[in-house]
């Protein structure tokens, strides 16, 4: 299994048992930026505790839980990380927090067709405000990189109300004045 | 200290220049790319490097078995992900 059987996987099984989902991380910030690297495929779900509890079933043997259950310390939802068996790859699903920004996310996803499988994506608009939060240095490359790429095609006034309330605004104008006229 | 030199550094104007135009150039090509391709390259570019960083721990320990390099390329990976943590 290779990182693209991997991620398709994951969707497949996910859609199987209608459980709603976004593809979240480097795979989202490379469907609206520049293409970089990533080790994980991110997948963010909406289902119960019970259905959370029971991923490793959903996933299948091509996929060993490496950690159990642990908390994303931005919005506090709980995380499961899982080894693609044969592979350095490794998928990690978060379980969708009550966090307002995670909840409006959600319902604005979008939706990418695989052929055999549907895949659910952020906003390029989420995606910018998601890695701001994270405001690690290639979550900032990223936005320059999705903010550039998308140039003309984002709503500022959604990004800005989000960062405002995030604390990131300032971040964002920093990121904002960097991005090239091409 | 250092932090503060990074911020403070700019390269000199015909570096920059080759930089602007470098970045204008992967900026177009995205633009050109289908999101979807574009998308599955992340884990595909990550095979890709793995396949330097093992031909890297080979050349640095030509007498290690294959199970040798492997345990090292997971020494490599566990402290990528610490490096990235700890940023």
């Amino acid at each position: 299994m290779n990182p693209d059987e991997a991620t398709i996987g994951v969707s497949e099984a996910l859609n199987e048992r209608r459980i709603p989902f976004i593809l979240a991380g480097g795979y989202s910030s490379n469907f609206y930026g520049i293409p970089r690297t990533t080790h994980d495929a991110d997948f963010v779900v909406r289902v119960s505790a019970a259905e959370f509890q029971d991923l490793p079933t959903a996933l299948g043997r091509d996929f060993e839980r490496i950690e159990q259950l642990s908390f994303e310390t931005n919005t506090g939802t709980l995380r499961q990380e899982f080894q693609v068996r044969g592979t350095r790859f490794k998928v990690e699903v978060f379980k969708l927090s009550g966090d307002p920004h995670d909840q409006a996310s959600f319902g604005w996803r979008v939706e990418a067709d695989f052929g055999r499988t549907k895949i659910f994506l952020p906003t390029a608009e989420d995606v910018v405000i998601w890695k701001l939060r994270w405001g690690r240095p290639e979550d900032k490359e990223d936005v320059r990189n999705v903010l550039t790429v998308q140039r003309g095609k984002v709503e500022w006034p959604y990004i800005e109300q989000w960062c405002m309330q995030h604390g990131t605004f300032g971040l964002l104008n920093q990121i904002r004045e960097t991005v090239p006229e091409i | 200290m250092a932090n503060s030199q990074e911020q403070t550094y700019t390269p000199p104007p015909e570096t920059q220049k080759l930089i602007d135009e470098l970045y204008r150039e992967e900026v177009l090509q995205a633009r050109a790319m289908d999101p979807v391709e574009k998308m599955m390259l992340g884990g595909r570019l990550f095979e890709a490097a793995l396949t330097f960083v093992k031909a890297g721990i080979k050349h640095q320990n030509p007498g290690a078995s294959e199970q040798e390099c492997e345990r090292l390329l997971t020494e490599r990976l566990r402290l990528q992900q610490l490096l990235e943590n700890s940023r």
